[in-house]
């Protein structure tokens, strides 16, 4: 354990850049590495960015679970005759 | 007619793939099922006579979810129960994100308060309704990107496809989008926690 001082490492990042980068990380859309590194750096050391981001998916997948619908069964049937006749 | 037959049976099983998403998204821009049944059905016949200008089969969904958009800015807007909304102007200042995460780390902690605390089972049971309402409130610009993305699950590139914006937009419009979302969900469950406290104490409790 050579590092101790996790707030000297080079990799941290702030709270503001890390609120900046965290819908691109829950999305997987943070594709370049070293932000990845910088990001999970950050979440290991601060509770309430990493709090914040555990309520940030439940919401995604609340957001995710409550906004989906489904198609009407008449609009299917809809939908094949209209391309039945294509 | 190999060819053809080909082309009838890939978009054929394309629509079927993606006509929930189709109809859930049409639902939230038209607000009436029938309107969004009928925004779907026109933007299937459209995307079918335009089939030959897709370059690129593997970019299918974002492709009919541009042609669902057009369709409802050029032929459904002017029905819609909502008001037009004029054209959301991007803020070129970078400053202004600092701003909104500055807001975001304030808003967290209120925000993980209420969270923790173990009445929050009794507002689960009016989140789904909270959520809608706050979606269907968001200024367009930023309900689609959320919509598209985190529910119907398109990445930020797709997104940005369907919309006829670049990626960098949806970025930043997701990082604008879930803030006002967040922002709404919480201001109702503490409207709604105020309402149950005064119910409280109108009944003497």
């Amino acid at each position: 354990m050579n590092k101790t001082d996790d707030k000297s490492d080079s990799v941290d990042i702030g709270c503001l850049q890390a609120i900046d980068a965290l819908y691109a990380y829950l999305d997987g859309e943070l594709d370049d590495p070293a932000s990845v590194t910088s990001f999970e750096h950050h979440m290991q050391h601060c509770r309430s960015c990493y709090s914040r981001a555990e309520i940030e998916g439940l919401l995604t997948a609340r957001l995710r679970e409550t906004a989906r619908s489904q198609a009407p069964e008449a609009l299917q049937a809809r939908l094949r005759k209209l391309m039945d006749d294509f | 007619m190999a060819d053809t037959d080909d082309i009838r049976h890939f978009f054929s099983k394309s629509i079927e793939d993606n006509m929930d998403a189709l109809y859930g998204v049409a639902l939230r821009m038209a607000r009436t099922p029938a309107d969004a049944e009928d925004l779907v059905a026109d933007a299937v016949a459209k995307a079918w006579a335009a089939f030959a200008t897709l370059d690129d089969r593997s970019r299918f969904r974002p492709w009919i979810f541009r042609i669902l958009r057009n369709c409802f800015i050029s032929d459904y807007r002017r029905k819609s129960v909502r008001p037009a909304e004029s054209a959301y102007q991007e803020q070129p200042a970078d400053h202004e994100d600092d701003g909104l995460a500055a807001l975001l780390t304030q808003q967290s902690d209120e925000f993980l308060n209420w969270w923790a605390e173990p009445e929050r089972e009794f507002f689960n049971d009016i989140l789904g309704e909270a959520i809608m309402s706050a979606i269907d409130d968001l200024p367009e610009a930023f309900k689609m990107p959320i919509l598209l993305t985190n529910v119907e699950g398109l990445t930020y590139d797709e997104a940005a496809e369907a919309l006829g914006v670049p990626c960098g937009t949806i970025r930043s419009r997701m990082k604008r989008g879930r803030t006002l979302l967040q922002k709404a969900l919480w201001q109702q469950a503490h409207d709604a926690e105020l309402a149950v406290c005064n119910d409280m104490q109108e009944s003497g409790g």
